[in-house]
């Protein structure tokens, strides 16, 4: 058996355990035997994009000990912390060739989610189940920084009892960009306006999202428009049976 | 400008609801064109990646280039200068016009420039040094003309009116102007069209921009859809182009692979109407190329480097979410939008810093650059303080207090396991005091998080704590399926065969035509007669003519006189097209001055005599055609603007036909 490394990204550990727990199931129902390094904290995504790079030194650091210590593959629940593993570690390291060749190997590693199930294992069928009309929206950092669209939705495509419907302006950033968000909120809130009035217009229940960075946002700004619809992470869309 | 001040422009832009508008559909029509355009460039994806190495190139080997590019414009004639700085760019130009500079006295009129577009002399804020010196300068480019007349800067690098309203523009026509008050555009680009046509004929000075000057023929590259470049850059007896020195690419090959991009990631056209290439004065002309450096050679050994790439299409801001909420006057620079944020940091100073930090990094610039500049990643290199102005004693790189304390304390903690794990326990057990009855929590709006969305709480039980170890039972069967093809092949077919000059025909038919261009065939011994015939279908007695193309004693017959002076009333143009582009509705004209200059130019009306033969596939196949010639103009339809509400206008300052009698 396969063994594989799950990186559960530091939102779904503290936000959303159940995707990381659907992400295992479907993991092991496909035939990998699921690590989980109980070591890891962050990649460090937010503090290193926010320009703080010294800072983030010490948490990408860590994270490149914790799984040097580990075997396989490495699957992410999120584009983004994908892309800050594969890309963004190699940027900070660019002047430090020691460090450099650490980023690298580890970098070799790493998979987003649905880009692992349907590339790598060869697998866009996984049995889902779920009664309703869906919609979805690309997160920027699956769809453009690691170019991975057809692998999610040709996953979703394979959902019995789904109805699934094309998002209006789908590509467009829904406004959470991390710590974005809190620096300009003004900004942050036009496009989270704009992100669910196109929801809206679908008259489709669940959004489907491959990033707990965009989950966040647009769950909580539907809350604070007493809206009914719900947000749902692809591999908790993709454990229903 | 400090953090603060940009986030109040960011405010301000936002409850300015005529700018909302206006930038809504600036995007969304950008947007649109932009996509339609690379339909018609099934290979784009290649060719943008071809066009990132070509500009690298360029910049790694910029010293080269430059010298090569000097000698080569020098023995065409073309006076080349270089400017550290906006200073000595200015001096330059003062040492240019010389004693026509000095204030004139009693009832001399002062020196007349004429400009056409150029975000250089913006950079270098060369308008205000000129008029300083008792000059008269006029912007040409309608947008740029508006904007003069409102004492603005431009907020869009290609469309510097884009964040005003006909309403806005027809009551600054109605008191700058003393025109009546009208909504209607195509009356108000004819009131432009009218008093500039006087400038471009009076001006002492032409002063424009260069898109790309090339370093293997010495040449510069100028595209406009008005026809204010061609006028600028061929009436005035001095023409002075400004250039920055990043600007150049190898040779004509490049250059072309270069021009099916810019303009279809700028306006959405496939070639822009009037597509430039000049490599020697005219007669009795002097030119200048300035090449100025201002802070680009400090850029280039820095990690914004990349950022030098940029050909200035503006397809970074028509894609960008935070141009379209704040447009460009929010960023207070020249240059704004994701890729003016990167560059008026590299350039002019920390204070542009904080404007990197007002992005979510989507990617959305990067995905529209035609030269695929990694702009994500360049704005977290300024945010990072690694600009070449960054000030070391006033370091900031615009975060606010709260999120660097927040940062600097999360990133402490994720280094350490037990503490990590031990704060989200807290974090929850907070979260859950704070807000006992619900999933969420409502947090004030200076918070940032609060301001349009709900916290959830922390979960419980975090996945650290849920994660079993054991495997669960029910493995999936599943059945195997093939990796797809991770991109299919793109389609590019080059036609070939006798078959082929009828399709390019047809092609050219089609495309002239959806540029609003048209189109007569004819037998070769009908062409004056032809000629004559539409001349009469329009009532006009007098034309310009390229001499050796019709039968002069035949238009004499007619009662049709042929002018070889500069005369302004005639409305009509003949001349011969060079070639014409099939995939673009183009037709190349020398401009080497005389009646041939003055008949593609001046009238309203352009006939151009093309050969079916003269017919080449695309422009990459004709480009070194224009080395022939002083300057040579591809032409493609009648002059447009879109500068007013981007509503299409046709007949700006170049002609408003554009007629090709197409010939055996």
């Amino acid at each position: 058996m396969n063994t594989v490394q799950l990186f559960v990204t530091c939102l779904v550990d503290s936000f959303y355990p159940k995707t990381g727990t659907a992400v295992v199931d479907i993991l092991r129902r496909l035939g990998t035997d699921v690590e989980f390094a109980p070591d890891q904290t962050c990649c460090g995504q937010a503090i290193f994009n926010a320009g703080l790079r010294d800072e983030a030194r010490p948490s990408v650091e860590h994270t490149i000990r914790v799984f040097e210590k580990t075997t396989g593959d490495i699957v992410i629940p999120s584009g983004s912390c994908a892309h800050m593993i594969k890309h963004g570690y190699i940027e900070l390291f660019a002047e430090d060739p020691v460090w450099l060749a650490r980023a690298q190997s580890l970098a070799s590693r790493v998979y987003e989610f649905t880009e692992f199930i349907v590339d790598k294992i060869g697998v866009t069928d996984l049995g889902a189940h779920w009664e309703g009309t869906l919609t979805y929206h690309p997160s920027c950092h699956t769809l453009r920084a690691m170019n991975i669209d057809r692998q999610p939705r040709a996953l979703l495509e394979n959902v019995k009892g789904a109805n699934i419907v094309e998002l209006p302006e789908a590509e467009s950033c829904c406004g959470f960009g991390g710590i974005f968000s809190m620096e300009h909120p003004e900004l942050s809130a036009e496009w989270l306006k704009r992100k669910i009035s196109n929801l809206d217009q679908t008259q489709s229940n669940t959004l489907v999202v491959t990033e707990s960075g965009c989950l966040l946002h647009i769950a909580g700004g539907l809350h604070r428009q007493k809206k009914q619809q719900k947000v749902i992470h692809i591999a908790e869309l993709l454990n229903h049976r | 400008m400090s953090e603060t001040d940009f986030r109040a422009r960011i405010r301000k832009s936002l409850a300015n609801e005529t700018l909302q508008t206006a930038l809504d559909a600036n995007a969304e029509r950008r947007t649109n064109g932009r996509a339609t355009a690379f339909e018609s460039l099934p290979d784009w994806r290649e060719r943008r990646q071809r066009a990132h190495a070509v500009r690298a190139d360029a910049i790694e080997n910029l010293e080269g280039y430059l010298e090569q590019f000097t000698s080569n414009a020098e023995q065409n004639g073309i006076i080349i200068h270089r400017a550290e700085n906006a200073n000595e760019a200015i001096n330059i130009i003062f040492d240019i016009v010389g004693e026509k500079a000095l204030v004139p006295e009693g009832n001399a009129s002062p020196l007349l420039i004429a400009k056409s577009k150029s975000m250089v002399t913006e950079e270098i804020n060369l308008n205000h040094a000129l008029e300083a010196k008792g000059m008269r300068v006029v912007e040409t480019d309608l947008g740029e003309y508006i904007i003069q007349l409102r004492n603005e800067r431009p907020s869009h690098i290609i469309t510097p009116a884009v964040h005003l309203r006909r309403t806005d523009v027809g009551q600054l026509f109605h008191e700058k102007l003393g025109v009546p008050y009208t909504e209607d555009i195509p009356t108000m680009t004819n009131t432009a069209r009218k008093i500039l046509r006087d400038v471009f004929l009076t001006a002492d000075v032409g002063i424009s921009g260069v898109n790309f000057g090339v370093a293997e023929t010495g040449g510069i590259c100028l595209v406009t859809n008005e026809g204010n470049g061609r006028m600028v850059t061929s009436l005035p007896p001095i023409h002075i182009a400004l250039m920055g020195m990043e600007r150049l690419v190898r040779n004509l090959d490049d250059l072309a692979l270069m021009l099916s991009l810019l303009p279809r990631s700028a306006t959405g056209q496939k070639l822009s109407v009037y597509t430039q290439i000049i490599h020697r004065p005219l007669p009795h002309q002097q030119r200048h190329v300035i090449i100025i450096d201002n802070g680009r050679t400090k850029l280039r050994s820095s990690p914004l480097n990349e950022s030098l790439l940029c050909i200035r299409c503006g397809a970074c801001m028509n894609a960008c979410p935070v141009f379209r909420e704040i447009g460009g006057h929010a960023y207070n620079s020249v240059y704004p939008g994701p890729i003016g944020s990167v560059i008026s940091a590299g350039l002019f100073g920390s204070e542009f810093v904080p404007l990197a930090q007002a992005s979510s990094l989507c990617g959305a610039c990067k995905d529209a650059c035609p030269v695929d500049i990694d702009l994500p990643k360049l704005l977290t290199r300024v945010r990072a303080e690694q600009s070449p102005t960054i000030d070391l004693r006033s370091k900031t790189n615009g975060l606010s207090i709260l999120s660097r304390i927040f940062l600097k304390t999360y990133a402490r903690i994720a280094t350490y396991p037990r503490l990590f794990a031990f704060s989200q326990k807290f974090a929850s057990l907070g979260t859950y005091l704070l807000s006992p009855f619900s999933e969420y929590i409502h947090l004030p709006a200076f918070t940032g998080w609060g301001y349009s969305k709900d916290l959830p709480r922390f979960a419980r039980r975090t996945f650290r704590e849920q994660f079993n170890r054991e495997a669960s039972k029910d493995i999936m069967i599943t059945k195997e399926e093939k990796k797809e093809a991770l991109s299919q092949p793109d389609v590019f077919s080059s036609p070939k065969g006798l078959s082929v000059q009828i399709e390019k025909i047809g092609q050219f038919v089609e495309e002239l035509t959806k540029v609003s261009g048209q189109v007569i065939h004819i037998a070769e011994n009908d062409l004056t007669i032809k000629v004559i015939e539409f001349l009469e279908s329009k009532g006009v007695n007098q034309i310009h003519l390229e001499p050796n193309i019709l039968d002069e004693d035949e238009l004499q017959l007619a009662g049709i006189t042929v002018s070889h002076e500069r005369n302004v009333s005639i409305r009509v143009g003949v001349t011969k097209a060079i070639c014409g582009l099939a995939d673009t509705g183009s037709i190349l004209e020398a401009n080497d001055g005389g009646d041939k200059l003055y008949a593609s130019l001046l009238p309203e009306i352009h006939l151009a005599v093309l050969k079916e033969s003269d017919i080449y596939p695309s422009l990459e196949n004709a480009i070194n055609l224009t080395k022939e010639s002083k300057s040579a103009v591809f032409i493609t339809g009648p002059s447009r603007t879109g500068d007013i509400e981007m509503s299409h206008t046709i007949g700006v300052h170049g002609p408003g036909e554009v007629v090709v009698f197409l010939v055996p």
